[in-house]
């Protein structure tokens, strides 16, 4: 009972040291966040910068208007969330696995190389991939050469509307995963190491222990990856899609980041290009605080 | 080491360093690629040319950067940047994700914080008045304004506050009862524990320091301010981009000139370096991590 | 109030801007002559603010920030900088000013942002470049100076010839309500769209092209080459391609099919006038059809490139450095940076260059848009005709002053040297409408003979006469840069000439009126919709039948409304 009171008192000066911890923080994420927030007004307005925030002139919901009127707002919407959730689910699963496969090699100079290497695609921009990706996948390239040898008909990967969006998946998976698998190979060693022996004394095969206790023990950051993940679904990868695309897969690679810097090219389009941002956090922050609750009503534990 | 003993367990090991290898293999190609680039000459890169080895080899490329002041001069830049950018955000991220790790039994206000947290993850006023606020600041062509406004890197915090909530309470308590304080409790207990997903907050914190050049090209309005990625950015002389914005024959032919795409990839790979030394160096924490896991339950 | 004295001040000045006019034609010598300028600075101390000397000192010395665009430029010497090199000194020196970077940033996007930036912090730099729309806002908001009076009093003869050989279409670009509000950087005709066949390849397959000689050929030729290049490989490359473009569609005149659309009198996305005033979009035209059908008729008999619609410069690029394909369409300076690629490759590449004609034996060419960029200055800059006497400096002494190496040799070093335009102060070129020929005529005199290198105009024209001459000595030589400025030259230029000559040129004027409301809004949506056509039509995944309800769809999705934007505009 005296631990118990004592821990109460404890607490209460706990807290302000809670709130002393949070204060430098808080400070630079009001500078640099909350003020100049006051920006996202741009959305409702005609910015220009001549005229600045306070002087430009109130549109108020025209941009949001406008851009449900767009004749390719729906094509642009699903190709968006198409490559987003692609990139989501194939990018995950392949992040986990390979953080479950490397942490059973066991070879210390082989897993520090392989770790090393898998996260070097990452550093690469786009820009550079792309030559990349384009020389693998036009008609000359190795794949179809391959194709070839294989007495397979060519495929024009880059402008087939079936295929571009597997593609860009593909390549973004392929640019991504290993970088993504060090949060999860983190996730894995805070796993205790005694519950794998106990279930290997136990007789637990490999599958088990890691369908039982490494997936278990790695879901607190399998949810909160994917709930961040999710939240940016409205972002399928600008750099990416505009450095493969073409007018050929408009149809299928058309995304609403490409669409809007199109827009911007013509004209600065400041308020236009703010307004589809501001949506874009809103859905963001409607689906993260969505599988916040999903979280905590099926697993008891929240993500943030 | 169990696992070891049997058939199966022999062949799966097999399996998967297979898979693992091949793995790796894939992901080396475009950086090797980018590698023989940068060793052979300009017109074989032009005629797209190289493949998995170095066509027409020269080491023109690495000499010229050997003597560009610039370059070095960025590289030392981006050097500063990160080292600060590391101290600060590594602060943050512990002295935030501590408190927010707690019940809100514990911490009234943590949901509050977490709210004004997440909204900040999300939301962004954009970047001219990100820019009005940190010219104000005076901050402009100061390596501080590449630093400040990514001070709190807020996904980190979330992740190293969801490690935390892993972390024993018993540990927690022992250590009050023992008359720690908070600050003592955070350093003595939560931060060895952490140490994994610390190690891994830092390397997203080089990573991504060292890779963006964009708030570079924003915040900087000299070059000679510029960091290492934001300058090799505006090396790539795009052609395409020049003629449609109505450049002159003799700047187009000048530009031709410095466009050649070998020494690009030079200052790629020389700039990529740091962070193939960087992992290796982390990873001793990681390993750490596993071992403290199992001494202390 | 501010109005009314506005009113009074300039019509003072106006009065008292005639009165010089007329001292000056007096005095009709010494307007031009620079030395005397140099001389002035010293001597008379006590010069009155009425001082229009074009090339006048400023007694105390006057601060002026720039905004600047800089460009890769490996030609800079080491230790010199955007900020500090031989040019700027000499507008330091010359004028008696302190010359600051207010920002630097590549051309193109990175430096429009620090533009933004800077109009949206309210500190603009004294001077900067803008483009068309910027300019247009700056102009709107009144935050730049009206520099009618500048231009009036401080351009000397040499540039107000050059701007008027535009016809007044390149100033009034810049001119908002009667007033010059920014100096127009001049953009000469540079058409037509060439077609550059490798020659050794012609040679070598025995192939003899304008029999005619009119520097034309037809599209039946051009598809006769291709042919013959797709079957024979005569670049050995294994893999030939016909004719390849890029997937812009754009109407550029380089990687793009601007020859052949011209060649059916189609000019893709140029706004053109009607007689009656009405506008309209060379896109939808009847011509653009033919346009389409034609090209959709190359790509069936594989002549066009099978991955039309997806290749991308760099593809393009590698394609003709590997031999692949040996017909390239471009402006008359590809050689300098384009196909010098194909030259440092295949030691044997040579080029000749043609025009497209049309079934009538003519090339169908449009006028450039004469103003590229603009140089603005800030509202209550003390000294907006610095602008005036930097551009004197730059484009008339520099180019026309004989004495130059002697009075600017860092100056004239840098000329040399060749290092470009970007790293001068205000970066734009002034050059006259007739510049191009006119220079071309002078190298080729001097070339033959009949003029000394010293009585070539200007300092890039001399470099070039020593290029051509290397490679007359040696047409075989390695040097890329001698083998690029002799076909940039005697091929490019030469084809213009020729045609000029032969009077075979067809001129249509474009209208160029910036961006209009409904512009702004829905050009990406009707680019996007032009483009995905287009593309489609000439691949055969749509019909070319489909035309008619793609011009129905594009004035539905706002073309018609852009149309009458603009001839409202024009009028």
């Amino acid at each position: 009972m005296k631990k118990k009171n004592a821990l109460k008192i404890r607490r209460r000066h706990s807290e302000l040291s809670y709130h002393a911890m949070m204060l430098p923080g808080m400070i630079f994420l009001l500078i640099f966040s909350y003020i100049p927030m006051f920006g996202l007004w741009m959305a409702f307005q005609e910015y220009a910068p001549a005229k600045g925030i306070l002087g430009s002139p109130w549109v108020g919901l025209m941009h949001f208007k406008y851009m449900s009127t767009l004749p390719d707002i729906g094509l642009l919407v699903r190709n968006t969330v198409v490559i987003a959730l692609g990139k989501i689910v194939i990018g995950t699963v392949m992040a986990i696995l390979f953080a479950i496969l490397l942490n059973e090699v066991k070879n210390k100079l082989l897993k520090k190389s392989v770790q090393t290497i898998v996260y070097l695609p990452h550093f690469l921009s786009w820009v550079v991939l792309a030559s990349v990706v384009v020389n693998f996948f036009n008609l000359d390239g190795s794949v179809n050469q391959m194709l070839g040898t294989l007495g397979m008909e060519k495929i024009n990967f880059l402008g087939s509307n079936q295929l571009f969006q597997p593609l860009l998946i593909g390549t973004d998976v392929w640019k991504e995963f290993g970088y993504n698998s060090i949060v999860y190979l983190a996730a894995i060693t805070a796993i205790d190491p005694g519950l794998h022996e106990a279930a290997a004394i136990d007789g637990a095969s490999w599958r088990k222990r890691v369908w039982h206790i490494t997936l278990p023990g790695m879901m607190p950051i399998i949810l909160l990856m994917a709930a961040m993940n999710l939240s940016s679904i409205l972002s399928a990868g600008f750099d990416q899609v505009y450095n493969l695309y073409s007018p050929m897969v408009y149809e299928t690679g058309d995304i609403l980041d490409t669409y809007v810097y199109r827009m911007g090219l013509i004209s600065r389009q400041y308020s236009f290009g703010t307004a589809v941002g501001l949506l874009k956090s809103v859905i963001g922050m409607v689906l993260m605080v969505s599988s916040n609750g999903l979280a905590k009503k099926f697993t008891d534990r929240k993500i943030f | 080491m169990i696992e070891n003993k049997s058939i199966s367990g022999r062949i799966r090991c097999f399996v998967i360093y297979v898979v693992v290898i091949l793995l790796a293999v894939i992901c080396l190609v475009p950086l090797w690629n980018i590698v023989c680039i940068s060793f052979s000459s300009s017109g074989a890169v032009a005629g797209n040319r190289v493949g998995m080895w170095p066509v027409q080899f020269t080491l023109r490329a690495y000499e010229k950067i050997m003597g560009d002041s610039q370059f070095w001069r960025s590289f030392g830049i981006s050097v500063v940047r990160v080292a600060i950018a590391l101290g600060i955000n590594l602060v943050m991220v512990v002295l935030m994700a501590y408190p927010l790790s707690k019940s809100k039994r514990e911490f009234k206000a943590r949901n509050i914080y977490m709210y004004l947290l997440v909204f900040a993850m999300l939301f962004n006023g954009g970047m001219i008045p990100t820019y009005l606020v940190v010219k104000e600041l005076g901050l402009l062509n100061t390596v501080w304004s590449l630093i400040l406004p990514g001070a709190v890197p807020i996904f980190s915090v979330i992740m190293v506050m969801n490690f935390f909530v892993g972390i024993p309470k018993s540990l927690e308590e022992a250590a009050i009862i023992d008359g720690a304080t908070p600050f003592q409790v955070l350093l003595s207990v939560f931060i060895p524990c952490a140490k994994p997903s610390i190690a891994t907050v830092a390397l997203f914190s080089i990573v991504g320091n060292w890779n963006d050049f964009y708030s570079g090209l924003i915040y900087m309005t000299k070059v000679k301010n510029y960091p290492v990625m934001t300058y090799i950015q505006s090396l790539s002389v795009n052609l395409e981009e020049l003629i449609k914005a109505g450049g002159s024959a003799s700047a187009l032919a000048n530009a031709a000139e410095v466009s050649n795409q070998n020494l690009n990839a030079a200052k790629i790979v020389v700039a990529v370096i740091p962070l193939l030394l960087i992992y290796p160096l982390l990873q001793k924490y990681l390993i750490t991590g596993i071992v403290m896991g199992s001494v202390k339950e | 109030m501010r109005n009314k004295n506005l009113w009074k001040k300039s019509i003072v000045l106006g009065m008292t801007l005639t009165m010089i006019l007329f001292l000056a034609a007096c005095g009709a010598d010494n307007t031009k002559e620079p030395k005397d300028g140099k001389s002035s600075q010293s001597g008379d101390g006590a010069q009155t603010e009425e001082n229009t000397d074009p090339y006048g000192a400023y007694e105390e010395t006057v601060t002026c920030t720039l905004g600047r665009q800089t460009l890769q430029n490996p030609k800079i010497p080491e230790g010199d900088s955007y900020e500090n090199n031989a040019y700027t000194d000499w507008v330091e020196k010359r004028f008696n000013v302190d010359l600051t970077n207010a920002f630097e940033a590549n051309d193109g996007e990175d430096y429009e942002r620090q533009v933004s930036l800077a109009i949206a912090s309210e500190e603009l730099p004294d001077m900067m470049i803008v483009g068309r729309a910027t300019l247009e806002e700056l102009v709107e908001d009144d935050l730049v100076e009206d520099l009618t009076s500048s231009y009036d009093n401080y351009a000397t003869d040499y540039i107000k010839g050059i701007y008027d050989s535009y016809d007044g279409r390149c100033l009034d670009s810049a001119t908002f309500d009667g007033k010059l509000m920014a100096i127009p950087s001049t953009n000469p005709d540079s058409a037509p769209s060439q077609i550059w066949i490798r020659q050794d390849w012609l040679d070598k397959l025995e192939i003899k092209l304008d029999e005619d000689g009119n520097a034309a050929i037809t599209r039946e030729e051009l598809e006769m080459v291709a042919k013959a290049f797709l079957e024979k490989d005569p670049g050995e490359s294994g893999n030939p391609v016909g004719i390849s473009f890029t997937y812009d569609m754009n109407g550029s005149e380089t990687l793009e099919m601007q020859a052949i659309s011209a060649s059916f009198g189609a000019f893709q996305k140029q706004w053109f006038q009607k007689e009656d005033g009405t506008v309209y979009n060379g896109s939808t035209t009847p011509e653009m059809k033919k346009t389409l059908e034609y090209m959709n008729q190359l790509f069936k008999d594989g002549i066009l490139d099978p991955q039309f619609g997806t290749r991308t410069w760099d593809d393009i690029t590698a394609l003709m450095t590997n031999g692949q394909t040996g017909i390239i369409f471009g402006a008359w300076h590809i050689p300098d940076w384009l196909l010098s690629n194909v030259k440092s490759m295949d030691q044997n590449a040579a080029f000749t260059a043609f025009a497209l004609e049309d079934d009538k034996g003519k090339v169908n060419v449009f006028h450039n848009n004469p103003a590229a960029n603009y140089v603005v200055v800030r509202k209550g800059y003390e000294h907006p005709e610095l602008a005036i006497k930097i551009v004197n400096l730059f484009h008339d002494e520099r180019v026309t002053s004989k004495t130059l190496k002697d009075d600017a040799p860092e100056v004239y070093e840098y000329e040399q040297l060749g290092v470009d335009g970007s790293v001068r102060p205000l970066r734009i070129e002034v050059n006259s409408n007739v510049s191009l020929l006119n220079d071309y005529g002078a190298i080729v005199q001097c070339v033959n003979g009949d003029i000394t290198i010293d009585e070539v105009p200007t300092l890039e024209a001399k470099n070039i006469v020593g290029c051509v001459q290397r490679y007359n000595e040696d047409p075989n030589t390695t040097d890329v840069i001698d083998w690029a400025r002799y076909h940039s030259r005697m091929k490019g230029i030469q084809l213009i000439q020729d045609l000029t000559d032969y009077d075979s040129l067809v001129w249509v004027s474009p209208l160029y009126l910036g961006t209009t409301k409904t512009m702004k809004n829905k050009s990406a949506n009707l680019d996007k919709l032009e483009a995905e056509t287009f593309i489609k039509m000439i691949i055969g995944e749509e019909s070319t039948d489909q035309f008619d309800s793609f011009v129905e769809q594009w004035n539905a999705q706002g073309g018609a409304a852009i149309c009458e934007e603009l001839a409202e505009k024009a009028q």
